[in-house]
């Protein structure tokens, strides 16, 4: 790896790191949801400041190229994330069910009201 | 009659149908209580329940069949109804029968009791490709749960208030009715079938389409095989 390209990847690291305090500080992103990037940014800096880490993995996994070794755990990072995001969907979708049956009931108790009342 | 009756109408786009459905049960059945169930209908079937100042819930979003039954159900729960049947909307179930499906629940024979158009098969049989599809959920059943259903995607049944409770935290959401009766008998309820004799549906369209009918068979399917995992068996009904 270039001193230029490992630069190059230790400042990216960082600006993604930045990107997910600002969105916490700002609350766009819940902690709950913000732990696996937060994962993700650290361990970035660390494999762009150190690639030692990623050749001795290699050598561990017996993998030719250092670089589809991260291209593997990148993807494994990406499937996490998704799966962890269709289990939110789904807790969400089934609170916003329940909600909307609360709703529905207390409607039509407040309609019976109005009428009684008028 | 001291039994509280309640009749579920799930309604989405019934338009043409719903008015005739609720008449029709007014008048062959004026000891129960009904409420529709209008699931964030389209066109005009809100209007409609107004006007006509018939009890209704109206659902904000669209949920789908088994959302808003399960609405009903819990409605059901609140008011301390006796018995909840559910009928749909689009003149298939006729109220006649409606008692023939209640009775076992009042007897205390089954906690769910399911109008059955096959056992006497008389009138509408529905079309040979649903039969088969029908004929294999049945037989998934069977095997999942050891329990026979033959019109396991009938929506015309009655259930008593402790089986109405359990639904009224558990039920499915897209195509609920297969799935309640596996759930409903791993759960430790009893569960049987009456029969009736059901129409086609006067107007309007079903919920079912037929291109849609290859996703309905595999997600059902397969809901039901997760069901049989994640639902523990109870003996005696203790849910």
């Amino acid at each position: 790896m270039t001193p230029e390209l490992q630069l190059f990847m230790v400042l990216g690291a960082l600006v993604l790191l930045c990107i997910i305090f600002t969105l916490l500080k700002r609350g766009l992103m819940s902690v709950k949801y913000s732990l696996l990037w937060l994962l993700l940014a650290v361990a970035l800096v660390i494999a762009a400041a150190f690639p030692y880490v990623i050749y001795v993995l290699r050598d561990i996994l017996s993998i030719e190229m250092p670089v589809n070794l991260v291209f593997l755990l990148m993807f494994c990072f990406v499937l996490v994330v998704l799966l962890s995001l269709s289990i939110a969907i789904t807790q969400l979708a089934e609170k916003c069910k329940r909600l909307t049956q609360a709703n529905a009931i207390l409607e039509k108790r407040v309609r019976e009201l109005e009428e009684k009342n008028r | 009659m001291d039994t509280k009756i309640l009749v579920l109408i799930p309604c989405y786009n019934e338009e043409e149908n719903i008015v005739s459905t609720v008449e029709r049960l007014k008048s062959t059945c004026p000891q129960v209580d009904f409420l529709v169930i209008n699931d964030c209908s389209t066109d005009h079937s809100a209007d409609i329940l107004h006007a006509h100042h018939y009890p209704f819930l109206d659902l904000p979003v669209n949920l789908g069949i088994g959302g808003g039954v399960q609405c009903g159900y819990q409605y059901a729960v609140h008011n301390g109804y006796d018995v909840t049947i559910q009928m749909d909307g689009d003149g298939q179930h006729d109220p006649a029968y409606l008692m023939e499906v209640v009775q076992p629940v009042l007897d205390g024979t089954y906690d769910m009791c399911i109008g059955s158009r096959f056992i006497k098969k008389e009138g509408f049989q529905t079309s040979f490709m649903r039969r088969v599809g029908i004929r294999f959920l049945s037989w998934l059943i069977h095997l999942l749960c050891g329990k026979r259903v033959l019109d396991v995607t009938s929506g015309f049944r009655a259930c008593n208030a402790r089986m109405t409770a359990y639904f009224a935290r558990h039920y499915a959401i897209d195509y609920p009715e297969p799935e309640a009766i596996l759930a409903a008998s791993l759960a430790g309820f009893s569960v049987g079938e009456a029969p009736v004799i059901m129409r086609e549906r006067q107007g309007g369209v079903s919920s079912i389409h037929s291109f849609k009918s290859a996703y309905y068979m595999i997600k059902v399917s397969l809901a039901l095989i997760i069901d049989r995992f994640s639902i523990h068996k109870v003996k005696g009904g203790k849910a």
